[in-house]
């Protein structure tokens, strides 16, 4: 018989942290542990992750056996969480070849598509006096080397 | 340490502090810290993490100036959205909401406003003082610190940090752990060996500060925002007689004083600072009052006392920072990711290799402190008026600065993907209920901790019981143990006693 998990969302946090020391065991396995004397580049490392796995593994039990906040509880923003990272990924892609405003043009847009609150028209002014803000603080002010539009 | 010594640094801390530069950067800090302190949702670590980049381009002076008037800036904006508005502004005016709100129900908003005001500065005073005095003993008692000692040390701070932390220990602990491990990604500064960079040519130095505190502090409070359609009721009592009566200014006195002293205490500890203290100043102040029932109906002790405990902590927690090197919290974490921003290497011998920085940066708490209590109060039309920004355009707004901000440390749109993938797993974390701060503390500290561990088995030849023969080291391993020891128990006992019930 299958019980019910108890705490999902422990067990989740739980499962991450020993997923992720297990990664850090496994990809450091071939760091020199050196001497006591002069410890090498993977002494540290593998004490963290396995401490890392350790707590892990505890959090987990407790997931498993204590009842607590399911992972499931309150709203999962996927909507949000998409468009946000897009906009950070399109403005790292766009900012070198496309310049400034245009990659602040897309970047702001796609991160506004991810609430429905946006009125685009109130968007459409806002976006132009960031961009404004924008090319005269950054470019002008600061003198970064961006180029303002992609032909510059 | 001579009273004249005090008078000479603190001197000198001015001439720095009260340069017109320097003044105008103090302004600029607690102005926009302010700023940023009346709005929901963008805390001071947040806001901190967006203007890092931009201290780049000041001279280290004006950049870490900057940075504190931010800090206390974003103390006074919160304060006032708690009293107007009914809104904490940040965490730490938490407890500043329940009698701040009702006295501004009342129509008492402006005496709130002052009395808190007043508090405040007072504390912020004390605060600096205190700073001046312990600090160059403190610091020349660092500087006998062993390798050993100090490796003990940031234990000991690492355990306080889990210990005080908000929400679960155990998470804290694992976060901690992820955050030593983050911090160790990139070349080993002593052997030229790369860790955990997976090819990565941008990782070969590490992981950047500013794009991760970018990403799990500013797009990961985006994404959580974007979904709470947060409710702002602008209920603003007009705001009339700013002045408090002699009553009010008589009852808060003590209030103020005691906020003061226990506040500045609790800001020393590590992982402690500006929330613990309201906290536990509201709670004294209501154990202490003759007829408590009036708390929470707008006792003007329930301000005086938290804001005055919030400030004091503010400011002290800058203490360990300044003379050890260690952070705190994650608001002197981001001053230290500051100070490297600059090639300073925080640590005691920044009092005696920058004297003007170090002093600069104390007198500046105090300038800044007055310019907040001259500026605030007139201006706080214009805070409230700052409330009626939508969250949607906000986003919008903060998601471009995070993304110029890390584009213009090194011209690498790399680094701009880098926030991108950290705001994914600080969004991921915060639905964990894993609280980020600690990870922050745990990557500041663990290459610290990794360089004084190899000197120390350097210096014993490989005796790792020199951790525990050094008195000063032992101290502070035992502190530690005794510290998880008390927290964990009776969780353990709790969890198990819930286990059998079920």
């Amino acid at each position: 018989m299958i019980r019910r998990i108890k705490g999902s969302q422990d067990l989740t946090a739980g499962a991450m942290f020993v997923a992720i020391g297990l990664l850090a065991i496994v990809v450091g396995r071939d760091y020199p542990l050196g001497s006591w004397q002069r410890p090498g580049t993977g002494v540290l490392p593998m004490i963290l992750a396995w401490c890392l796995v350790g707590i892990g593994g505890v959090i987990t039990i407790k997931g498993l056996l204590i009842r607590g906040a399911g992972l499931l509880d309150g709203v999962w923003a996927w909507r949000p969480v998409i468009m946000v990272t897009l906009a950070g990924l399109a403005f790292a892609l766009l900012v070198n070849d496309g310049g400034l405003v245009v990659s602040m043009v897309v970047s702001m847009a796609i991160c506004a598509a991810g609430t429905p609150e946006t009125r685009w028209r109130e968007f459409a002014i806002f976006s132009v006096i960031m961009v404004v803000i924008g090319v005269a603080l950054f470019i002008k002010g600061l003198g970064m080397p961006i180029k303002v539009f992609p032909w510059n | 340490m001579e009273l004249s010594d005090l008078f000479a640094n603190l001197s000198l801390g001015f001439s720095v502090a009260l340069s017109p530069g320097n003044v105008f950067w103090c302004l600029t800090g607690a102005l926009v810290g302010t700023a940023i302190g009346v709005l929901p949702g963008v805390g001071p670590v947040a806001t901190m993490a967006l203007l890092l980049p931009t201290t780049y381009y000041l001279p280290p002076e004006g950049a870490l100036i900057m940075l504190a008037g931010i800090y206390y800036g974003a103390q006074y904006g919160g304060s006032t959205t708690a009293i107007l508005i009914n809104l904490p502004g940040e965490s730490s005016s938490v407890v500043t909401v329940l009698d701040g709100y009702q006295m501004a129900k009342q129509g008492r908003a402006g005496a709130a406003l002052a009395i808190s005001a007043i508090g405040s500065f007072f504390a912020g005073c004390v605060a600096t003082i205190v700073i001046a005095v312990a600090a160059p003993p403190l610091t020349l008692v660092a500087q006998k610190f062993a390798p050993a000692d100090y490796c003990s040390l940031m234990v000991l701070g690492l355990v306080f940090a889990i210990v005080l932390a908000r929400g679960s220990i155990l998470k804290a602990f694992g976060m901690v752990f992820l955050g030593m491990l983050l911090g160790l990604v990139g070349t080993d500064v002593n052997t030229g060996n790369l860790r955990y960079s997976f090819g990565i040519s941008d990782l070969f130095d590490g992981i950047g500060f500013v794009p991760l505190v970018m990403g799990l502090f500013g797009m990961a409070e985006i994404m959580a925002n974007m979904t709470s359609t947060e409710r702002r009721d602008l209920v603003t009592a007009k705001v009339t007689g700013l002045m408090p009566t002699r009553e009010d200014l008589k009852t808060s006195a003590m209030p103020i004083l005691r906020g003061t002293v226990l506040g500045g205490f609790l800001g020393i500890l590590p992982g402690g600072g500006a929330v613990l203290a309201s906290f536990s100043a509201y709670t004294l102040e209501k154990k202490l009052a003759k007829d408590p029932s009036r708390f929470g109906h707008g006792a003007i002790e329930g301000v005086a006392g938290p804001e005055a405990a919030n400030n004091a902590a503010a400011q002290t927690s800058f203490i360990p920072m300044l003379t050890l090197g260690i952070p705190s919290n994650a608001v002197m974490a981001m001053m230290i990711g500051g100070m490297m921003i600059h090639g300073i290497v925080p640590g005691p011998q920044v009092m005696q290799e920058r004297p003007g920085l170090f002093w600069g940066m104390i007198a500046s708490m105090w300038v800044g402190n007055l310019m907040l209590i001259v500026l605030n109060l007139p201006m706080i039309g214009l805070w409230v008026r700052m409330l009626m920004v939508p969250y949607r355009l906000l986003s919008v707004a903060i998601l471009f600065f995070c993304c110029i901000g890390v584009y213009s440390l090194n011209n690498s749109a790399n680094e701009v993907l880098f926030i991108a993938a950290f705001g994914l797993l600080g969004y991921l974390f915060f639905k964990l209920d894993c609280e980020p701060a600690p990870l922050l503390l745990g990557f500041i500290l663990g290459p610290l901790l990794e360089v004084y561990m190899r000197r120390a088995m350097l210096l014993s030849r490989g005796d790792a019981m020199v951790f525990l023969e050094r008195p000063l080291s032992l101290s502070f391993l035992v502190l530690a143990g005794l510290l998880l020891a008390i927290v964990l128990l009776p969780n353990i006992r709790k969890a198990r006693e819930v286990a059998f019930v079920e």
